[in-house]
Order: C-alpha cells, then structure tokens, then sequence
C-alpha cells in the first residue's frame, strides 16, 4: 500500500506536463505546479467536501465537468482548466454565489484579501442579474470572545465547521435550517470556546467570521507582513506579523495589528493557538525605548554604557575576581546570544554564577501551546551552560557587577525581596525590551529588542533550530542583545580575532554549530 | 394488463399479519434461499434485470455485486423506505399490506451479501406504518426468520427500524446513511459509493422498499420467469402510483413497460368528467414533464428516457387543461427550494432564485427575459450539483418551461 502512495504518475494540466505523485487530487497537483484553479471549500487540512462547486474542470473523456479538489489524477490524465465549458461553470458559480452576498465590501473586514473579491476580479466580472429580495440572516452573531458572525457573508464553505471537528475536536459550530435559509451558528449557549478559535478567521475564505481583535482597526491594505516566530511559548509556531508602517503625516497607535499563522508542517502545520495570536500587544506597548541612567553618570549613550562596564568588568577580571560578577540569563535570548553569553563569561571570564530565569510555567494543551512561556529554553539546555539554582542570597552574595537579561525575575520573587537582596550589588545592569518594576533598583537599564526586531535563531521543544529575521526596525535606543554583547566582548578585548568577525548573526551561528555539538548535528 | 404478483396480497383481511402472510406461501423464498449458495442468488437477482425502484432505476443484481466480498468491516443493508419524491405512495401500501414481503426480502438480500444488521429507513410521516412494520418485525423473530440462527441455517440477521423527520434529501442514498449516523442529511460526495463505504465506513447495500420486495419471487419463481413478466433489459412489473385529475387515482401494478396512455386511461379510468388533459408528469416530480402527444411512450427506463423523461419512482402525475402551468411550475419550484439542502451553491442558490422569481410572476407583470432567465438558471445547475437534487429540480423546471412557454408568456409583458 505504502509503495503505491509514492508512485510518481504523469499528467498534463492546460498542456504543460507534470509528475505527481499518484492519489493526488487534481487540485493539488495544480496548486503543486503553480496552476490556480479557484477553489472556496477545499482546505488542505481536510478531506474535500465538495460543496462550492468552484473547481470545476475539464477532464478528457470524462462527459461532465469535474471537481478538482476531489478528483484523482490518473497516468496520462489531460486536465483543462481554462476551456470555454470551465471559465463559463466558473462564471455562473460566482453569479450563484454573489446573488446571495450582500455587496459589504466598503465595510468589510475581508476586503481586500477575500477569495470571493479575488474570483470575481479574475473570473467574474458580470453585471448583477439578481433582480429579487435577498435572504436576511443575522449580521452580527456573537459566537465566541473574540469572534463575530456575519452569516449574510457566509458562503457555507463550512471550513470553520470542519476545523472545529477535525483540529480541535470541540464542534461548536454547526449548521442550521435548511436550502437557502442554511447559516452557521453556535448551538444555543456555547460559543466557540478553545485556543484555537482565532484560526477561525484564517480560514473562513470571505469575510463570514472576523475578529473582534482586529474588526475595523485598519485595511488589511495598509499593512505589511513578516515571517516571524512566535516566542511566546516553546512551541515556536511559525507566523507573520502583519504590521502598519505608519502614514507619512498621520500617526499610527501602534505597529502590530495582527498575527498569523506561516504553513509549517514540521511546526506548527496551518494553525497557531490563540494565546500566541493574542498576546502582541508585548511587541508595541510598554516598551522600554531609551537608556535608564540611575546612577546620573552621563550614561546617555550604548558607547558610554560599554566603557562603564567594561571598566567595572576589567577591574575585577585584572584583581581575579570574577567571581564577584552576576549574570542572569533567559530562555528568551536566542541561540546565539546564549552562546555569547556561555563564550564571554562561562569560558572567558570564568563566572561562575550564571542563572536562569525564565516565566512560569503555564498551561499546555494537547495540540501545539507548551507549558514552557518561552521560545528558546530547548537552546538554553542545550548550550552547556553551568546554570546555578536561582537563589537570590547566592546571587548577591559578593556579588559586585549583577548584570541582568529580562525582567522575568520578577515572577520568581516579589520585588522587594529582589530590592533587599541584590540593594548591596555595587554595579546592576538590566538589559530589557520592557520597562518594568525593576528599573528602579537598577543603575543602568538597556533597552533591548523583541523578537520580532533582531536576527537569530531559536530551538523549539522538539529541537528543531528556526531562524528569524528583524520584521521590523527597532525604536529609540533599542539594540538586539547579541550586538550588545559582541560589543561588550570587543571592548574588553578579550580575545579579537574571535568576536571581530561578528557583525551579523550568521557568523555567530556558524561558531556555534562548530563548537556546540547540539547544533552542528541538528544543523 | 394489470398483473397482481408483487400485490398479490393488497386487499386479503389482514394481510399484514405473518399467519395470512404464511398461509400465502409467505416466507417459502426465504427458506429456499437459505438452503442456497449466496453467489447462485447473486446470479439469479442479476439474471432478472431487476432494476432499481427507488427512482435511478440501476440493476439491482449489478449493485449487489459492488459490494467487496471479503473485509474485516460488517456490512449493512438500509431499506430505503423514504418514499419522499412528490406523487409517490407504493411503498406505504406494501408496507401497509404486505410488511412480511419488504422483510422477507430483506433477509435474502442480506443472507446473500453476508450482512447481519439491517436498517429501514421509514419517512417520518409513516408513523403508524412504522408501527405496523415493528409488529411485522416481531412476529418474524418470534417465528425466528430473524434474529440468531435463523431457520437453523446459522444465519443471523437483526432489523432495526429507523424514522426520517421530514426532509426529501434523506431519501438520497447517502443523505439516508448520514441521517441514520445521526447526522445531518446531506448528501456525500461520490465516489466512493456506499457499496464500499457506505454506513458507518462500512460496504452497505441500499435499496427501495419496492425492490427488495420483488427479491422473494425472484427467488421463488426464478430469473427467467421474473423477465418474462417484464421486458428483457427491465424485468418484472411496477407499482405505478397515479395521481390528479383521473376517475380513480391509486395504485397499479401493471408490467414493466406497459404504455403511460393505457395506465391513464385504462387503468386509472381517465380524466375526471369533462376534463381534458394538459400534460403528464411520468415518473415522480423529477421527472421532465409530457405533453398529451407525447404519452404513448412505454412505462421503461430506457423508453422514458428516450422520450425526454423517465421513469423514475413510476409516479403519474395528471394534469388537466384548466390548470394554470405556472401554478405547476411554482408547486415544483417550491418543493425544491425548499427540499433543497442547502449544501451545495448552485442548487442552494439556484433553487431559491429561480422560486423568487416565479412567484413575483404572481404579484406582477414579468419580463420576457425572466423565463430565459429561469431556464438560463436550470441550466446552470443542471449536471454541476454535488448529489442528483440539482438535475431532479433543473429538469422538470427546463421542460415545462421550454414547452409551455407560450402559456407563461401571458404573465409577462408583451
Ligand atoms: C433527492 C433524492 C431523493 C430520493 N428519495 C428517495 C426515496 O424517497 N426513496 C427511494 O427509494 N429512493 C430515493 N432516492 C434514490 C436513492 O438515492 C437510491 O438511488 C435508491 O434508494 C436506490 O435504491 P434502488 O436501487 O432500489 O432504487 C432519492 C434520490 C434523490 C436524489
Ligand atoms: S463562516 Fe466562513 S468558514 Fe464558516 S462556512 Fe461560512 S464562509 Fe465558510
Ligand atoms: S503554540 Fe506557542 S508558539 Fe504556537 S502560537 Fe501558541 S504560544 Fe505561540
Ligand atoms: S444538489 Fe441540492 S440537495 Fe444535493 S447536495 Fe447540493 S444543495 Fe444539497
Ligand atoms: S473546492 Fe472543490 S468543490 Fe469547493
């Protein structure tokens, strides 16, 4: 059975030739060869249902038109896509559909990355002959938090209805009524209720469903688009982040307005969960922009910063007293600047006291969200990193140079029990993108990068190392902590012909994978 | 001629109870069968071109033969008792008359396939049909023609009645099976056919009341003799269900291929006094309607179909002179609009705009365009819908208004 699966087969769609493996439908050797055929029901994560009728083909010797998205490919099957019978199908499924469709385009969501708006563009483009009462539905149905239900929009593709059967299992939608009277709705009193439901929106293929998130923020137009990570658990879905890069006299609140899944089939498949979608407002708010001088000594730019600590640094690294120096990691640094971190102070400077804090646990579930709210503590473990057990006594204890990355500390112990412990420490530095309860007992706060603004490369639960690259440029005063730290390394001239050549991530990246075996195996 | 051998025992007193059932020489097929090799009634139900009744008209022995011998999986047979399409009352009369025929071939069917649980799938009007059929059930336990070890053979056979609750797509074989799954009854898509994966993923036979009800004969009587009685390709006799303005609107049993003129006028006793007849409709709603030159056709698949028609349920419709046509189309439309299931765009939608539009012909003057447009709409559903809804609501709409178009003419502007 299994050998059969991968027997490569040859077919023709609109005179070019393809090898596709057998069993294949004929809609996705299309979409595999780079060949639209429109299609509103089919999703690649469920079997086809067949119920949109917008794939219609023609198929050499078979008498009627057939679906695409259901039909098999056949050794020498000749498949048109484009004869007059299949254009003119098209043609009339969209006059079918756009009869029923309240022509909310101006006001709707969808617009502008709507499959209906794209077909009709591309393959419609009729005058409307629908001259009779269309059917009223609800417009504004609450079906779940962030969730709202449009069903005069709805195409009754039921995409969201299968996504709730087959991914989540939960069912909360189904269908109502009967004919042209059938809508989507909740059963009476129980929303859709998961942390998966924001994917919802991803797939309905018009504007049915829309997110009470993003409803009438902005035109999807408007907004451009990156591949990300998510960091926020260690999963590390593949998304974009879709952000809005400003107007030229208008200001914008914010950059981010939406996340969203990137196909990964090794990740994260189609989807991300809603706790990942949810929580950006991290990336814009909040933010820690500009350098904290606590101890007023002029201490206004990264050059100065990096001459203080080198100074601080140096004296103890000249009196052998390196043990006096603090370092507190977190699992949201990337590969590459733990790998500094172990290089600079593990094994040049000889500190001991290296420490790990990273968020609390919170909850998982049984398709993608991980206990860990962190993307990277796979790398952290990986690193060879003599982490101590975080104890604040230890940590201050002698302790004379306390250098700290994030502010996740404070999950661990009350802020006054920090202030207490670490008040003696004579030189405290935090690097952090957040401005947060710790900046007061600090002498020096570094604004820092989120993910979605530096370069680098994170390992997930499952151990698979994924790059990222900057979305978007940082604010203010905000550097990525690997620059940071090469630059820290540079300065203390601790070994340059090492750290010179890093002025971008890649190099670091390569030093690692030769020097850690984790990472020159996995790749 | 009228044939009275599938309703040999419509009208006996009690009829319906085994003990009459039993002194008919009921139940004789059953134990005749059960002393034979499944594959040699295989050949015999293929040899007699029985065809199916429910309206598709496929051979039943053919069907039969899809359905994978060897798996893993149980097999189920579902009589399809839904007796849905418009015009059509025959099942309710053998399950009202003759319960014990529909049983005893159903038990053949299945000791045939090798099938252990059996479903009948009743439309949820039949209530006291259903009730009936339950007490028909458990005499045939009692009698032990069902349950363990039937007759001795070591054949077992379970039947479970199941009730529709009003919906014509699930008389659709497989809007049936979701509906029995408990589910919605929409139509899946084919292939595969329910021979192979059919209810609960498993190989399922499907057959109307009215075929398996012929199995008994054919096994009794044989193949041969089953053909005799019909024409070589489509054996054995039907049940036409005649209905509107004739004298003596019933049911018939007549051969396979009897004339559609005689039914009306000998049978049926022609058009009520002082009627004069418009046209027909042959073959249950569905089917594209006949005008009065047309109906000397013989009551066959392939004869129907070659007129332009079918045969479908074998439901005559009689319509007279004095009734408007656009009422008949509206009652069509109506029907499918609301019947359909909505699942699929053209007929959900197709359906519903080409019902709007007639019946603005009733508030208002419409254009001429409108008939184009209708037929234009028929036609765009015709042949693209995902289950045979579309075609059954797009043919009769296409014929009645390409040929009485003058007529509806007179509700548009000139
Ligand atoms: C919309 C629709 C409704 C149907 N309703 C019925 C019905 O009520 N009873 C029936 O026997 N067949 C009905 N059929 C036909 C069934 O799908 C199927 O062909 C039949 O049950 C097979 O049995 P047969 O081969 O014995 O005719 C219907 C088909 C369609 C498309
Ligand atoms: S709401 Fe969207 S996804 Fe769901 S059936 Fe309607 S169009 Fe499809
Ligand atoms: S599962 Fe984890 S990585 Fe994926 S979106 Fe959710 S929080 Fe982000
Ligand atoms: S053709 Fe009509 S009844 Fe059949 S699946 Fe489509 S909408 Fe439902
Ligand atoms: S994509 Fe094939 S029918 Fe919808």
């Amino acid at each position: 059975m299994s050998k059969e699966k991968t027997k490569m087969i040859h077919i023709q769609i609109d005179g070019k030739s393809l090898e596709v493996r057998e069993g294949t439908s004929v809609l996705e050797a299309a979409l595999q060869a780079g060949i639209e055929i429109p299609h509103l029901c089919y999703h690649p994560a469920f079997p086809s249902e067949g119920s949109c009728r917008m794939c219609l083909v023609e198929i050499e010797g078979r008498p009627d038109l057939e679906l695409a998205c259901s039909f098999p490919v056949k050794d020498g099957m000749k498949v048109s896509t484009q004869s007059e019978e299949v254009t003119k199908a098209r043609k009339n499924m969209l006059e079918f559909l756009l009869a029923e469709h309240p022509l909310d385009c101006p006001i709707c969501d969808k617009a502008g990355e709507c499959k209906l708006q794209d077909y009709y563009e591309q393959y419609g483009f009729f005058e409307s002959r629908f001259e009779e009462k269309k059917e009223k539905k609800e417009k504004k149905v609450e079906i779940g938090k962030t969730l709202l239900l449009d069903q005069e929009r709805c195409i009754l593709c039921t995409r969201c209805i299968r996504f709730l059967k087959e991914i989540t299992g939960t069912r909360e939608l189904g269908l109502f009524n009967r004919g042209v009277h059938t809508g989507v709705n909740i059963y009476e009193g129980n929303p859709v209720e998961n942390n998966y439901s924001g994917n919802l929106v991803d797939i309905c293929p018009v504007g049915a469903i829309t997110d009470k998130d993003f409803r009438f923020q902005t035109r999807n137009w408007f907004l451009g688009s990156g591949p990300s990570i998510c960091p926020l658990c260690g999963r590390g879905c593949n998304i974009d982040i879709e952000y809005h890069p400003g107007f030229p006299h208008f200001p914008v609140p914010k950059r981010v307005y939406r996340i969203g899944p990137r196909e990964n089939h090794r990740v994260n498949g189609y989807w991300i969960c809603d706790y990942g979608r949810y929580h950006y407002s991290y990336i814009d708010e909040d933010r820690q922009e500009q350098i904290v001088d606590n101890k007023k000594e002029k201490l206004d730019s990264w050059e100065r910063v990096l001459d203080f600590l080198k100074e601080r640094i140096k004296k103890l690294y000249y009196m052998n007293k390196t043990s006096r120096i603090a370092v507190l990691t977190s699992s949201w640094l990337s590969n590459e600047e733990l790998f500094l971190i172990r290089k600079i102070f593990q094994e040049d400077l000889n500190v001991e006291k290296i420490f790990l804090t990273d968020p609390l646990p919170g909850e998982e579930d049984n398709l993608l969200l991980t206990p860990e709210r962190s993307p990277n503590s796979k790398g952290a473990s990986q690193m060879g990193l003599n982490f101590k057990e975080l104890d604040l006594n230890k940590l201050a204890e002698r302790t004379e140079v306390l250098l700290m990355f994030g502010s996740h500390i404070t999950e661990h112990f009350a802020t006054a029990q920090t202030q207490e412990a670490i008040g003696g420490i004579e030189t405290k530095v935090l690097l952090n993108p957040h401005i947060s309860d710790l900046n007061s007992l600090m002498d020096v706060v570094l604004p820092t990068c989120v993910i979605a603004e530096k370069e680098g490369t994170l390992t997930n639960v499952k151990g698979l190392v994924q790059p990222f690259s900057p979305v978007f440029e940082a604010k203010g005063h905000c550097r990525p902590e690997w620059e940071v730290l090469v630059n820290l390394a540079k300065k203390l001239a601790l070994n340059f012909r090492y750290y010179s050549p890093f002025t971008s991530v890649k190099p670091i990246f390569k030093k690692m994978q030769k020097e850690i075996g984790f990472f020159g195996t996995k790749k | 001629m009228e044939e009275k051998v599938l309703t040999k025992n419509f009208g006996v007193k009690n009829s319906h109870r085994i003990d009459v059932y039993l002194e008919r020489g009921g139940y004789q097929a059953v134990q005749k069968a059960l002393q034979m090799d499944p594959d040699k009634i295989l050949e015999e139900v293929k040899a007699a071109n029985l065809r199916g009744r429910g309206g598709a008209g496929f051979p039943a022995g053919v069907k039969l033969g899809f359905v994978p011998k060897e798996v893993e999986k149980p097999k189920y047979l579902c009589a399809n008792a839904d007796e849905g399409e418009p015009g059509t009352f025959k099942d309710r009369y053998i399950m009202t008359h003759d319960p014990h025929l529909l049983i005893e071939g159903m038990i053949i069917i299945s000791y045939c396939v090798g099938i252990h649980k059996a479903y009948v799938y009743i439309r949820g009007e039949y209530e006291h049909i259903a009730q009936q059929l339950e007490k028909a059930l458990s005499e045939a336990y009692d009698k032990n023609y069902l349950g363990q070890n039937i007759l001795n053979s070591g054949f077992d056979l379970d039947v479970f009645i199941h009730r529709g609750a009003g919906a014509y797509i699930c008389g659709e074989e497989t809007g049936l099976l979701e509906s029995l799954e408990g589910k919605r009854g929409y139509p899946r898509l084919k292939p595969p056919f329910p021979a192979a994966i059919g209810l609960f993923q498993c190989p399922t036979v499907i057959n109307n009341v009215e075929t398996l009800s012929n199995i008994p004969q054919v096994i009794l009587k044989g193949a041969q003799w089953f053909v005799n009685k019909g024409l070589p390709k489509d054996g054995g006799t039907r049940i036409f269900s005649v209905s509107g303005m004739v004298e003596k609107p019933g049911v018939y049993e007549c051969p396979v291929g009897t004339s559609l003129k005689d039914i009306i006028y000998e049978y049926a006793g022609g058009l009520k006094e002082g009627k004069k007849l418009k046209a027909v409709i042959p073959g249950g709603l569905s089917a594209p309607i006949l005008k009065p030159d047309e109906i000397d056709v013989p009551m066959d698949f392939d004869s129907l179909m070659e007129a332009g028609s079918m045969l479908g349920s074998a439901s005559v419709m009689v319509i007279d002179q004095e009734k408007p046509i656009l009422d008949v189309l509206r009652v069509i439309s109506d029907f499918y609009s609301h019947e359909s299931c909505g699942q699929c765009t053209p007929c959900r939608i197709g359906n519903s705009w080409i019902n709007k539009i007639i019946h603005r012909l009733y508030r208002e003057k419409g254009k001429k365009e409108d008939l184009d447009k209708i037929i234009r709409l028929a036609s765009n559903m015709k042949g693209k819908t995902l289950c045979p809804l579309g075609d059954a609501a797009a043919l009769p709409i296409l014929s009645l208004t390409q040929k009485f178009r003058e007529e509806l003419e007179t509700y548009t502007e000139s």
